[in-house]
Order: C-alpha cells, then structure tokens, then sequence
C-alpha cells in the first residue's frame, strides 16, 4: 500500500459517558457514511448483544470500517474502534485505545464532563491519541454549550471553543463531525515495509472460521499464507483470510500498516492467543511486543448453580460457549451441600458477574442460583503451607489458619464536593485508608483511597450512588494484598449451616453482618408449614438470630359454584412460584436469597 | 347423577367486596335473561341424557331478588326437561332484605327445600358499610319465615373493623336458630377492581394472621354448637352437610346454566359468558354462550381430583379414586405423599390433610397437581 492512500486512513474510538450518545452517534457516522442501508439500520448497531442495547452499555468490542469522501475530494478510510465504558472492563478499553490515533470526547450539552469520561480521557492521552470534542444533545432544551465548552477547556485543557456542536440523536452538524476526522486526527504512522507487528485488541470465536483477531497492524502486512506467532504463546497459526469489518466481515487480499482488521487463522480456541498480545511474521520475526500487556485476571468469584440439578450439563455447556467469547470469565466444578453441583466462576468485576447472569438466563434460558460474590484470600496455615481460597467453604478451620491476607485496592472517587462528607462516613464504615483529595474544578472532587475490594463486593456502589444521589462514580485497580482479621461467617437455617450463604468478613464487622444477613433473609424467605429459626454463627458461636414464623392462612377460602379453573389457576401460579425456590434440608428459599444478603447497608 | 346451578345475576345493590357475576342496573333485562336461561336449560337437556339430578342450585347475584316466577319458571322448566330425583337438594340463595311471605308461597310451590341466607355480619354497622342492603332485624325476620326449611347461613371473616368478638356475635346468632343445620365461612378476598381492594391497598384489612385466628376461634365455636367443619369453609350439623358443593369436592358432574356459570360434563370444563347481552344474543341466535372450553386430560383429572377432595374432612377414599381412575392413589401421588407426610393423615382406606394444616394447604396441594 502506498503512503499516500495511509494518508487517508483515520482510526479512532469515542469515548462518552454512559447516556452521553455514544452508540447514537456511532450509528449516524455509519449511516451518513452509507455502510448500511437506512432499511437495514437498527438502532445503536454498535452493541450488538440485546443485553447491551437494553442497559446502553457496550460490552464487547465491534470495530467498523467506513469510506467517507471528504470536501478535499479524497475518500478516507475511517475506523471506529468502540470502547465498553465500564470500570470492569478498563483494561479492554486501554486495548482498543491503542489500536487509534484519536478519539472523539462526546460532552452532554447539558450535563457537561462526568467521572468516567475523564478516567478514560486521561487513558486516551496516555495513549497519545488526539482528542477531538465533541459537544452533543444541543437539541435538548436544558443544553448549555457555551458552558461546556468551557468546561472541557478548564477540566481537560483542550480546546472546547470549536468542538463541533451537534445532536447525534436529529442528525445535527454529523457532517462537520466527519469532516474534522479528516482534519483533526492524525492519520496512522508505520512503514509497510518493515517486518509485521501488529496488535491484537479483541477476539471472538465464530462456528465456521474458528476465533476471528481483531488486530491494529503498525508495521508491516498480513495476508493468506502469513505464518503468524504472538510473544506470549508459542503456537504458530497460517492466516486463512483477512479482511475488514463493514461492520460484518468482508475479506481483503492485505492488512497493511496503519490498517484495522481481521484475521482467520484456523484458530481453535480463544485461549490459544490472549487479546493484548503482538502478533508477527514468523519468518520475519520482530524482536519486542507493545508494552503493557496484561493478561485479564478475574477479582471477583461465585457460585453458579442450576435451580434444577439435573440441568449441570446445560449450564456447564453455556458457560463453555460464552467463554469462546469471554476470555476473561473463568469457572471450575464445583460443589455444595446446599445446592449441589455447580461451578465457582471468575469474573472482572460486580459488572461483569451480573453481565454473564444475565446471558445465562436470557440466552440459554437457565434459571441458575448465583451465590454472594467472594474475592481471593490467601491463607498462611500453620504449618507453613499458602492456599489461595475464592470460596469461604473451602477455608480451613481455624486452628489451622496461621493468618490470611485479602486483595487490597487504589479507588479513585470523583463527585461534587457537596458530597465529600456522606463519601468519607462511608469509607470510614469501609476500612478504607484515605490517601488524598484533590479538587479537579470547583465542581469536582478526586478522593483516593486504598481499601479491602472485599468491602467493594459488599454494596459499595450502591452505597456510594445513594449517599451521594448518583453524582460520584469510582474505578479502581487492584493493588496487592494485605494482612487482615478475618473470619468465616455461617448461616443456618433450621438448624442446618447452609455453605452456600458463607461468607468471609473482616472480624470486627462479623457481628452487625451476621445481624443484618439474619434480619434480611427473615424479609426474603417465605413463611412456610413450620417455623424457620435463622441463625449466624461465627466459629461455631451463635451470633445472630431470627425467625420465620409458621405460615397460618393459605387457602382459596371460597368455591366460586364450580369455578374449578380459576382454581386450578390460582394454585398453577402458587407453583410456579414454589418452581424458583430451591430446597434446603426442608426450607424452601427463593433464589434471590442468596444475592440479596449483598445488599445491605450495614448501618441500617 | 349431576348437579345443576342457574346463575341470577341480578342483585339490588352490589356489595363492597362483590366481584362476582352481577348487575344491580340491569334488572330491567331480567324477562329476556330468563327466557333465553330456559332456552337454555331445554337445549342442555340433551347433554345430560340419561343422567339423574341430585342437587339444584339458584345461585348469584340475590336469586331472591327477581320476581318469584322467574324461579318457578326455571324449575318448571328443569322439571320437564331432566331427570330430576325425587329427593333432589333444591337450594335457593336469599339475601334477608328481599324475601317475603309471598315470595315464599312461590318458592315453596316449585318445590325448594333448602334456603342459602346471606347473613355475612351480626353487626347492622359493618352491613352498612359494606353496602348490605339488610340489617339484623331482617335477617332474623327471614330466618322466622323460612323456619321449618333446611337453612344455612353465610358468615364472613375479615370484614372492615370487625373483630374476633364480631365473627363469634355473628355465629352464636346464626346458630341460635333450630332450622339452621349449616355454616357457611367464608374469608374475605380483597378481588382487583372492588371498592375492598383500595381498603386491601391501604393496609386497612386484617392480616392474614389476624384472619387465621379468628378462624381457629371459630371452628372451636362452631364445633361447640354441634356443627362440625367437613370442608375449609363449611360446617354443618350431623347429616346436613351441602349436597350439592360435596358435588364439586367429589369432583362430580354438573351442568352451569345462565352467565358466568361453569359446568363439568363429559371430562369437559366450560363456562359461558359473564355479560348478559352477549348471553342472550347466543341464546336468541340458536347458540350456547360458552367464552372457555378445557379438555380435562387423565393426568389433571387425577390432579383436580385430589385437589378437591383434599379440601374436604374426608379426604381421598382410595377405594372410591380406584372405581375412578382404575389405578392406585397412593402410587400416583406417591411423591407428593412422601413429601407433606407430616401434614397428612393417613388410614387403611383415606388420605387427608391434617385439621391443623387445612387452613394453609395450598403448600400442599401445589405438590399434588400437574396442570
């Protein structure tokens, strides 16, 4: 490929906050560009899974290709690369920010800069990626663009005075967006002749060509026959096919320098080449990868158990297939004694675990029981041996614990300053540590602070989000791991501990959890022929106890003259709801029971 | 053997808590409503070929309400177009403010021998608000009338302000009298759309509990005063028990006749139109006013036949589930058995739900059916 036609490519991604109209304005760029006929234009094409769509949030990658033919008379290349906009998946984002060379900054006309955007603002400049703004929802009657305008100069220091004002939602000023693509976002760099090296930054797993890379190629080419490797896996794949993304797959005789893409390769399994590696030409090999790769490691673990125990080989089946897709999601067998067997899944975050529930229920029509979410603790046993233990069953007893140590993480907390207040109280009854504050603007406060990520799976963020009617918003990264007074807290129910409900707590807040956990399940288990004493229990000591009381009236009172059917039907619904129970020992709970124990605000 | 009900859907006024099939306004349509109920009856007639009436029942709605020849009417008419036993249970629904010496002479001519009195509450203050259109006084006059007859009264547990104390009131009146041999008692259900409902809405009913209670009260009051309870709502002094609701629980045939009346015929459930003017556009064009058909397969048949039976003090009688059936109740439901073990009685020849569990059975039955 000549240098004057990668003049002419442009790779960027958008960075929005949630709402803001990222997907709204994907889809203009690729409507005014004529990618897809207006008939087939479904709205926000960009997410493509229906759980994206419903909650407006991208989850996975969809990069698409579009020609657009400037008022300089050339034709341009564009590339957007989209970008999930959630904490869990940051890592994916810093990914596809560097397969671009800019981004565009969508800026709520009305709301101005939020938390969020600003973490991945300042991701997209470590990146070295120009940013180009853009100030969207003019059309809404509370829009203020002048305001904002000055915000983005004041917050981020870039120039708001000419950002394009537009509505991606009416079609506003698309065409002045376009046009400063062309002129605003630097074309891509790289020689085509130097050896291949290329970025993967996504992958998915398709029936009839195997795993699809979606790669960034910075030097060199690819094409059917190239024998290609990464640095992190020794396999070695013949590239099939490559191609383009419009946005579905169209093939190509090359992927040259600066180009985006796909390659097939015959690839069996996802896991045979990790998304954030360099790829290569075997037979002209480079000799260094991009920097900061970093292999996906799951924080957060649970259960997933079928209601029905004889639906194991379905469950296990579609954990199998949304692996092909997810890397990050991890799962072994597992098995309780109160719900049989399952798996114990990994998952990047609170988001991501509610994400792959979801798809369970939804896509593969499960009705699964997921237990309380639990971090990895490391155990120091007395006798000098160290175990790494995600599931607080499988803790050793006490007298064998020397001492254990739980994940640690750095949050950043952005909000109005109103709020610093209600933040701290929280963080204080979080064993957070503070470590600084600093004023953004004066509408926005950063708070650092370092704190258990034990205490982030136990309703931190809705805490957060009450205590501060919505406006702040963290991320965090994992730190380390820190010595810690730890306990593991049971629950019995009738008499019997119930695995499935334990959970691991820092020792001095055993007690309030053990209370609250025993009153909040008194609210969700349904009365029953007998009565149900609840207990919490830490190392056998009996800490907290409730009662479900007998159930003392459940009857169709009245024989409406031989209406049998409104019978039947009352009774057909009475069952299906006793179908969404699970039978412990001789109680019956709702499946919810086991996520609802989360949700506790502790000084309630 | 069958049962029959005939629904008249016509009431003075309608009560707080009523939602079932009736029209204080359209009384005018009463003359047509019964001349197409008699179409009706003639053109079922052949559904019920060869089949012996055991029980006939006037139900609503207030069947005392309508003039007494539209009743008379319909027995003469079931007189001459079924087969109807000469000892048959003829049940009559009375609301105490609508029934008078006249009426009675009527009643008694087309051959009812049995009297339903919707008492509901001793306490004229509660009749009052739940929109009753008697008082005390009318329903002791009632009682006065139609002594002699078979009575049975009707009690409700739960209505707005009414304590325990009211419930037991209501009960020692309705058993003062000799010809009253049965107890109806029902709780009250807050339906959607009842002006109850908003009550129900505003946590202004008793709870549950508080309902259970006085139900337990109840039964120990009642049992007290000779009546022994062989169903959820129903008691009755030895011998007097309602042949035609046994009917149901026995899950018997029986043919619905009028709106919104349900039948079981031939392994067929259906049930006609609830609103007048579509019923007698059916009947006048030649056709039944049947809304819902259901083909009532082996294996629910078995599930409703337990779950009606097991409402009832006698339970499943595995001799008479054989003659039905040809197969082995305690093999068919060998599981659910096992399961509520502990809440059930069981001999040599019946199951049944223990006294102190049938006020909660659904957690039961919900194991013994399979629709």
């Amino acid at each position: 490929m000549s240098s004057t036609v990668k003049q002419n490519i442009r790779n960027f991604c958008i960075i929005a906050h949630i709402d803001h109209g990222k997907s709204t304005l994907a889809d203009r760029l690729i409507e005014m560009t004529g990618q897809v006929s207006e008939r087939d234009m479904e709205e926000q094409l960009l997410d493509s899974m229906d759980l994206e769509r419903e909650r407006g949030i991208t989850i996975k990658l969809t990069p698409v290709r579009m020609l657009y033919k400037a008022k300089d008379g050339n034709e341009y290349i564009f590339n957007l690369i989209d970008t999930p906009g959630h904490v869990d998946f940051t890592y994916e984002v810093s990914r596809s920010l560097r397969a671009c060379e800019g981004a565009i900054l969508i800026v709520d006309a009305s709301q101005g800069i939020q938390a969020q955007t600003l973490a991945n603002v300042y991701l997209a400049l470590d990146n070295n990626l120009e940013i180009m703004p853009v100030i969207n929802k003019i059309d809404l009657p509370s829009a203020d663009p002048e305001s904002v305008a000055k915000e983005i100069e004041d917050v981020i220091g870039l120039d708001g005075s000419n950002a394009p004002k537009i509505s991606a939602k009416t079609g506003i000023n698309i065409e002045e967006v376009l046009e400063r693509i062309v002129t605003d976002i630097p074309a891509p760099k790289g020689d085509e002749n130097a050896p291949l090296k290329a970025l993967i930054f996504d992958s998915y797993y398709d029936n009839f060509k195997g795993v699809i890379l979606f790669v960034r190629v910075a030097d060199g080419s690819v094409k059917e026959g190239t024998k290609i490797k990464t640095f992190m896996s020794d396999k070695v794949f013949e590239v099939v096919e490559v191609g383009t993304f419009n946005p579905e797959l169209r093939t190509k005789p090359s992927l040259d320098a600066g180009e985006v893409g796909y390659i097939a390769a015959s690839i069996k399994s996802i896991s045979d080449i990790e998304v954030g590696d360099t790829l290569f030409d075997v037979e002209n090999p480079v000799d260094a990868p991009f920097d900061g790769y970093k292999k996906a490691q799951p924080v957060v673990f649970s259960g997933i158990y079928p209601l029905d125990g004889s639906k194991f080989i379905d469950l296990k089946e579609a954990l199998l297939k949304l692996k092909l897709n997810d890397a990050s999601l991890t799962f072994e067998p597992d098995n309780s004694t109160a719900l049989g067997f399952g798996f114990r899944c990994g998952f990047l975050g609170l988001l991501h675990m509610e994400i792959i529930q979801e798809r369970l229920e939804r896509e593969f029509g499960l009705d699964i029981i997921t237990t309380a979410p639990s971090v990895s603790y490391i155990v120091h046993k007395t006798d000098g041996t160290v175990l790494t233990i995600e599931n607080p069953t499988k803790l050793p007893p006490v007298v064998e614990i020397d001492y254990m140590e739980e994940p640690v993480i750095k949050a950043n907390i952005y909000s109005p300053p109103e709020y610093v207040g209600a933040i701290m109280e929280l963080c204080q009854e979080k064993r957070c540590v503070f470590e600084d504050m600093v004023y953004i603007d004066s509408k926005r406060v950063k708070l650092n602070y370092t704190l258990p990520l034990n205490e982030i799976v136990f309703d931190f963020f809705d805490g957060l989000k009450s205590r501060t009617r919505g406006y702040a918003s963290f991320d965090y990264d994992i730190s380390g791991y820190k010595r810690s007074d730890l306990v593991k807290l049971d629950i019995l129910l009738n008499g019997d501990m119930c695995d499935a409900l334990s959970i691991i707590v820092h020792k001095e807040k055993a007690y309030a959890r053990g209370r609250a956990m025993a009153e909040r399940l008194k609210d969700v288990i349904p009365r029953q022929m007998f009565e149900i004493p609840i207990q919490a229990a830490v190392g056998g000591k009996i800490i907290a106890r409730e009662t479900v009381k007998a159930l003392r009236k459940d009857v169709l009172a009245k024989c409406y003259g031989g209406d049998i059917t409104r019978k039947k039907k009352l009774l057909e619904k009475q069952k299906e709801g006793k179908k969404k129970m699970r039978k412990l020992g001789s109680v019956e709970i709702p499946s919810e029971a086991f996520m609802s124990i989360l949700k506790i605000d502790s000084d309630n | 053997m069958a049962g029959l009900y005939i629904h008249v859907p016509f009431c003075k006024s309608k009560c707080t808590y009523c939602d079932f099939c009736s029209y204080p306004s359209e009384i005018q349509k009463a003359e047509l409503y019964f001349a197409c109920l008699y179409k009706e009856l003639k053109h079922r007639a052949q559904q019920l070929k060869g089949k012996v009436i055991k029980t006939i029942y006037f139900g609503g709605g207030t069947p005392s309400f309508v003039e007494p020849k539209y009743i008379y009417g319909a027995l003469k008419q079931i007189y001459t177009c079924f087969n109807v036993s000469k000892e048959a249970e003829i049940t009559l629904e009375v609301n105490p403010g609508t029934i008078d010496e006249s009426k009675l002479k009527v009643y008694k001519n087309a051959g009812i021998n049995r009297f339903s009195i919707g008492l509901q509450s001793a306490n004229s203050e509660t009749l009052r608000i739940v929109n009753r259109i008697h008082n005390v006084e009318d329903f002791k006059n009632a009682v006065t009338l139609l002594k002699g007859f078979n009575l049975s009264i009707d009690v409700m547990i739960g209505l707005p302000g009414e304590t325990q104390e009211d419930v037991i009131n209501s009960l020692e009146l309705a058993t003062s009298f000799s010809s009253v041999k049965h107890i109806s008692l029902y709780a009250l259900k807050a339906e959607e759309g009842t002006p109850m409902f908003t009550k129900y809405l505003n946590g202004e009913l008793l709870s549950d509990d508080e309902v259970a209670s006085i139900y337990e009260a109840s039964c120990k009051y009642l049992s007290q005063k000779g009546f022994n309870r062989y169903e959820v709502s129903n008691f009755c002094k030895e011998g007097f028990h309602s042949r035609h609701n046994l009917n149901y629980w026995k899950r018997g045939e029986y043919l619905g006749v009028g709106v919104g009346a349900s039948s079981f015929l031939d392994g067929k459930r259906f049930t006609n139109t609830e609103s007048i003017d579509e019923y007698t556009k059916c009947l006048l064009s030649n056709k039944f006013a049947e809304v819902f058909i259901e083909e009532v397969n082996l294996e629910d048949a078995k599930g409703e036949y337990a779950m009606l039976a097991l409402r009832t003090s006698f339970g499943i009688n595995f001799n008479e589930y054989k003659k039905e059936f040809e197969s082995d109740f305690l093999v068919d439901f060998s599981e659910p058995i096992k399961k509520n073990r502990a809440y059930l009685d069981i001999s040599e020849s019946t199951i049944k739900i223990k006294d102190e569990y049938l006020y909660v059975q659904n957690s039961i039955l919900v194991d013994f059916i399979n629709f």
